[in-house]
């Protein structure tokens, strides 16, 4: 393909949509316009792990059974008392034991697998391309030599 | 008794032909590695040992079948002497979930397996008739029987789906989530295709792994066969899903349930095999991976058959627990063991020649590509196992659900969506960042501009716009490398239609259906809204822009249930959410009504019928007086997306299948790996379809070649 | 070629360290029994019962039902609604048990309606020939302060006020009902004995 001269330089012509979608996502993650947290929106998030007491796998906040409505009225009470989330995830446990929640209580040691997995993913990619990287410009250096020998 | 004498037959000629089978090709392979082949006396009888090993294949079959028409006509004939019908079938069950109820229970659905299973295996011994004097053949053949002995041996007792009783007059009838909805029909055959299919490409690897005949050629079969089970169980996973949706009522269609996992996690598996096996193809890299994903595919099915039938999870979507538990995992264990003991035993002589050349270039993606779907099964099955192994070392129990499973799978889906936009621009070898630019500036800016778009129309959340974007831009680099690919058929003066079917082709267009599916997915867990309506007769309600309004109660009573109707209007048409029960059952289920449109669902259940006196508990809406109902609503934007995009992927499968544009099945693909060509533009994708790598083909040349008549064939040098 | 040879065993390692790892999660599943609705382990055993108390449906002008009243006693409490099958299926022994062991036993039986109607949740009782008390639990807070996840469940509560042995979950039979009872009262002979108040 012939070189046009008057194209602009490549770092701009990828630089500029970038800076677009930059300004884009921070206008649209609405960190500018943030808000703290209200009550409804803290209930809401403790609903999103709490187990709807009758179902298996569907939260409360999902669930119009009885026992999950039941369960939302505490839990909104609750958060209207200021209580932590700890306290209030504590209090539930002591009713229906630890499988009211949907994600292991205390410390969880399941997201040690995943972040390990990931960043000996990262690692090991990058580590792939820094050593061919290398490889590859020492090659590119070994031709020009030979050529211009 | 008829019937239950039939089954048993027919399971027991099943069982017997893989046993015997399985013999003849173990003493045949014995005997062909103590004798030299140019002895012709040993030949001939090793072939006449092979042969018969073959024809076990059609009696296996045929015991299936039997087994298979004999409890199909027991459940259609309402046949209560054997108790598997009685418990699942009734007087009153129509005639659709009679027929379903071969698969709706425990043991039934043991012997779909084994009759797909022996259906797989009487293809496989047909395709390769040929050259079944193969080594690789032999042992794969050994290894489907293997498989088929031990599915028809467990129901020749644990699970022996034609045991008798007397005197039971009236039938339980099938689980009342199971005759709500037709797609009981269609989903589990298709999952089960999707699943047994993947026993061939084990029986390949393990084939190849004995023999030590670990060249491309068999491992490009493979590919065939996992893209028929990929498309099967990809359908099939993404029915189930709509059926979960239709029936279970809280509006979700996923919720990473044990038995839900255990399909993804072959899927997974498969995927990422259909995608490293290109570059084996190409450059003859990633042999072991080919081999360690072919391998863990099926063990992951063995597992998840475990999972689903052994009570060791709790799953709204499980079989029964039954002892068969054990059974499983030892078999599971059987198959890891002979599976990576052949790779770790055979581990130095693996590795391929040479590697991956350059940091941007197509293999280093399909090596992130690998990483990525291996690790998302890692963890998937990790949170799965979770709960029993902590259960194991703490005695405690504690749920591993849907808030882990989404946290991990949103980075690794948008690194997905991420791969799927930039991968099929990439080249082989290497590419440099001006040419890649070049290709992809268009799909770049499609994406910017999309969430650009969505940004000025109010959408909000970064995850979800990085999401849209990012799908923009996939669909994009899918399209461009389609519109390229029927540009180039007119080059070569073969119909349009062409560009669209072949392996890369049809790889296109299953992206642009799971493209599809990602955007339904993030815009119906992002924007959903969820509220509980309180209607009482006439009045009009406005939420989220849908109109409703509640018409009035119906009572529909027909033998196999009763149901009591809500009648919803909405936005004009009328929808009935109901309470249901079946047969004679007390107790009740939720009857979902969906209104479903291309920007969005309406999803309506009946959760509570006013004017009932003091209550306990919690109902939905206190104090309702009589003569109103309450409507629980959740609006979904584009819901219907997800199954859209399924049905693309499946087309898209199927265009996979279809022959390419190979024009001889012995055309080179491209200069063996060891050689270093360098010269030349490097072909763009859709171009190039041919598969195959010189080796000798199946059957006589020109013969699997599709070629329209009346088109000039090209003669001479390939264009690209 | 160093390269080479180091490389070589990357592949048996791996090979054989996933081989590990999938044989030691084989071992864990062979080994686990089925679990059953049954199998959940209540929190509240060890802990006193939470109290509750309110009119008795079955006869609204007789005196209001409150289990602080009725310390001293063994007391049976059932959670059930008349829309539940397993409930019907239990009644009949409970009936039997309540008139055949409670007066020798020193138990009581309380009812609590879960997320039902009351009219029909009497109703269901009356027909069974239920006649003992039987409590409203508006809100479901009774429910949810035993952790109740579905009728039948049904709760021993020793005469000191405490729960010592594991709810029953799913119905009870008249054998179920008795082994509750003779295991609670063996936890109270030990905690007597070995204290030695």
């Amino acid at each position: 393909m012939p070189e046009r001269s008057s194209r602009a330089p490549l770092g701009l012509r990828i630089g500029l949509p970038l800076a677009v979608l930059a300004v884009a996502l921070v206008i649209g993650s609405g960190v500018l316009s943030g808000r703290p947290q209200t009550q409804a929106q803290r209930a809401a998030a403790i609903e999103s792990v709490v187990r709807c007491p009758s179902c298996i796998d569907v939260s409360v906040a999902q669930s119009e059974e009885s026992t999950a409505i039941a369960v939302r009225h505490e839990i909104e009470r609750q958060v209207a008392q200021r209580r932590s989330t700890a306290q209030i995830e504590q209090t539930l446990v002591d009713q229906y034991g630890p499988t009211i929640l949907l994600e292991p209580p205390g410390f969880p040691f399941i997201w040690i697998v995943p972040i390990v997995l990931g960043t000996g993913a990262i690692g090991v990619i990058g580590v792939l391309f820094w050593r061919r990287s290398r490889q590859f410009t020492a090659t590119r250096v070994a031709q020009t030599t030979a050529d211009s020998a | 008794m008829l019937n239950a004498s039939l089954g048993t037959i027919g399971v027991w000629l099943a069982f017997a032909a893989s046993v015997v089978g399985a013999v003849v090709i173990a003493v045949g392979l014995v005997r062909q590695r103590h004798a030299p082949t140019t002895r012709p006396r040993h030949a001939t009888e090793g072939l006449a040992a092979v042969s018969n090993g073959r024809l076990f294949a059609p009696v296996m079959l045929i015991g299936a079948v039997l087994a298979l028409i004999a409890m199909e006509r027991a459940l259609v004939t309402h046949d209560f002497s054997i108790v598997y019908v009685a418990e699942n079938n009734s007087k009153v069950t129509p005639l659709l979930y009679s027929i379903t109820g071969l698969w709706s229970a425990l043991a039934g659905s043991i012997l779909l397996w084994g009759f797909v299973l022996t259906a797989f295996a009487g293809i496989f011994v047909w395709r390769y008739r040929k050259v079944a004097a193969d080594p690789v053949i032999r042992w794969a053949t050994l290894v489907l029987y293997v498989v088929t002995a031990f599915f028809f041996g467990m129901m020749t007792d644990p699970a022996n789906p034609f045991v008798t009783t007397h005197d039971v007059l009236a039938g339980l009838g099938p689980n009342s989530l199971l005759q709500d909805n037709p797609l009981v029909a269609i989903h589990p055959p298709l999952l089960y295709v999707g699943f047994v299919g993947f026993t061939v490409p084990f029986a390949f690897a393990i084939g190849m792994l004995a023999t030590g005949r670990i060249g491309d050629r068999w491992q490009i079969e493979c590919r065939r066969w996992t893209l028929v089970s990929f498309t099967f169980l990809s359908v099939g996973i993404v029915l189930g899903a709509w059926w979960s949706y239709q029936v279970l009522g809280w509006g979700g269609f996923w919720g990473w349930d044990p038995v839900e996992n255990a399909a993804l996690l072959p899927w997974l598996c498969g995927t990422a095999y259909l995608h490293s096996v290109l570059v084996q193809e190409r450059r003859g890299l990633m042999r072991v991976w080919n081999l360690s994903l072919s391998v863990a595919t099926f063990a992951l099915t063995i597992l998840g058959t475990f999972l689903t039938r052994s009570g060791v999870i709790n799953s709204v979507h499980a079989f029964s627990e039954s002892s068969l538990g054990p059974i499983l995992i030892g078999f599971f264990f059987l198959v890891v063991v002979v599976g990576f003991g052949l790779i770790a035993w055979r581990g130095d002589r693996l590795r391929s020649p040479g590697g991956i050349d350059a940091p941007l270039g197509r293999e280093g993606a399909f090596l992130l590509n690998n990483l990525l779907f291996v690790g998302f099964a890692f963890v998937v099955l990790l949170g799965t196992l979770y709960p029993i192994l902590y259960q194991a070392v703490t005695q405690q129990d504690v749920n591993v659900a849907a808030p882990f499973f989404n946290t991990v799978a949103v980075p690794v889906g948008l690194a997905l969506l991420f791969l799927m936009a930039v991968a099929p621009a990439l080249s082989w070898r290497k590419i440099s960042a001006t040419v890649l630019w070049q290709r992809l500036a268009i799909p770049v800016w499609v994406g910017v501009l999309t969430v650009v778009l969505c940004v000025a129309f109010g959408l909000r959340g970064f995850g979800a716009l990085v999401g849209f974007g990012l799908g923009a831009f996939a669909a994009a680099t899918a399209t461009r490398s389609l519109v390229l690919s029927v540009r180039a058929t007119r080059v070569r003066h073969v119909g349009w239609w062409r560009g669209l079917i072949g392996r890369t082709n049809g790889g296109m267009v299953v992206h642009l259906g799971v493209i599809v599916m990602a955007v339904g997915i993030i815009a119906a867990t992002t924007y959903r809204h969820q509220t509980e309506l309180a209607l009482h007769h006439g009045q009009v309600v406005t939420y989220d822009g849908h109109r409703f309004e509640f018409v009035g109660l119906r009572n529909v009573a027909i033998p196999s249930k009763t149901s009591d109707e809500a009648l919803v209007d909405v936005d004009g048409a009328v929808f009935a959410p109901a309470i249901t029960s079946f047969g004679g059952s007390l107790a009740t289920v939720g009857t979902p009504a969906i209104d479903s449109g291309a920007f969005g669902d309406v999803y309506l259940t009946f959760d509570q019928v006013g004017g009932l006196g003091t209550t306990s508990g919690s109902p939905p809406i206190p104090n309702l007086p009589a003569g109103s109902v309450a409507i629980g609503v959740v609006i979904e934007p584009l819901l219907a997306w997800l199954w859209a995009g399924g049905l693309l992927v499946g087309l898209g499968g199927l265009l996979a299948l279809a022959p390419g544009s190979r024009r001889r099945a012995t055309d080179p693909v491209s200069a063996p790996s060891t050689m270093v060509t360098g010269a030349g533009p490097h072909p763009e994708p859709g171009q190039r379809d041919a598969a195959d790598d010189g080796w000798p083909a199946l059957e006589p040349a020109g013969a699997n070649v599709s070629v329209p008549s009346g088109v000039p064939v090209e003669s001479g040098a390939p264009s690209a | 070629m160093t390269t080479q040879r180091r490389r070589r065993h990357t592949t048996r390692w791996v090979a054989g360290g996933v081989l590990l790892c999938l044989a030691i999660v084989g071992v864990v599943l062979a080994t686990r029994t089925p679990q059953e609705a049954t199998a959940v382990d209540s929190p509240l055993v060890g802990h006193m019962a939470p109290s509750f108390g309110g009119a008795n449906i079955q006869h609204s002008n007789g005196t209001p039902v409150s289990l602080r009243a009725l310390r001293g006693h063994y007391v049976f409490v059932n959670f059930f609604a008349s829309w539940c099958g397993p409930c019907q299926q239990e009644e009949p022994d409970f009936i039997t048990f309540f008139y055949q062991n409670a007066p020798k036993d020193n138990a009581d039986f309380v009812s609590v309606v879960f997320h039902d109607e009351i009219a029909s949740a009497e109703g269901f009782l009356k027909s069974q020939g239920a006649t003992w008390a039987a409590v409203n639990d508006p809100g479901g807070t009774i429910a949810q302060d035993y952790g109740v996840t579905s009728p039948p469940t049904t709760y021993l509560i020793d005469p000191t006020g405490k729960i010592t042995v594991e709810p029953e979950i799913g119905p009870a039979t008249e054998a179920d009902l008795q082994k509750m009872l003779e295991r609670a009262r063996s936890s109270v002979r030990r905690g007597s004995g070995g204290t030695g108040a």
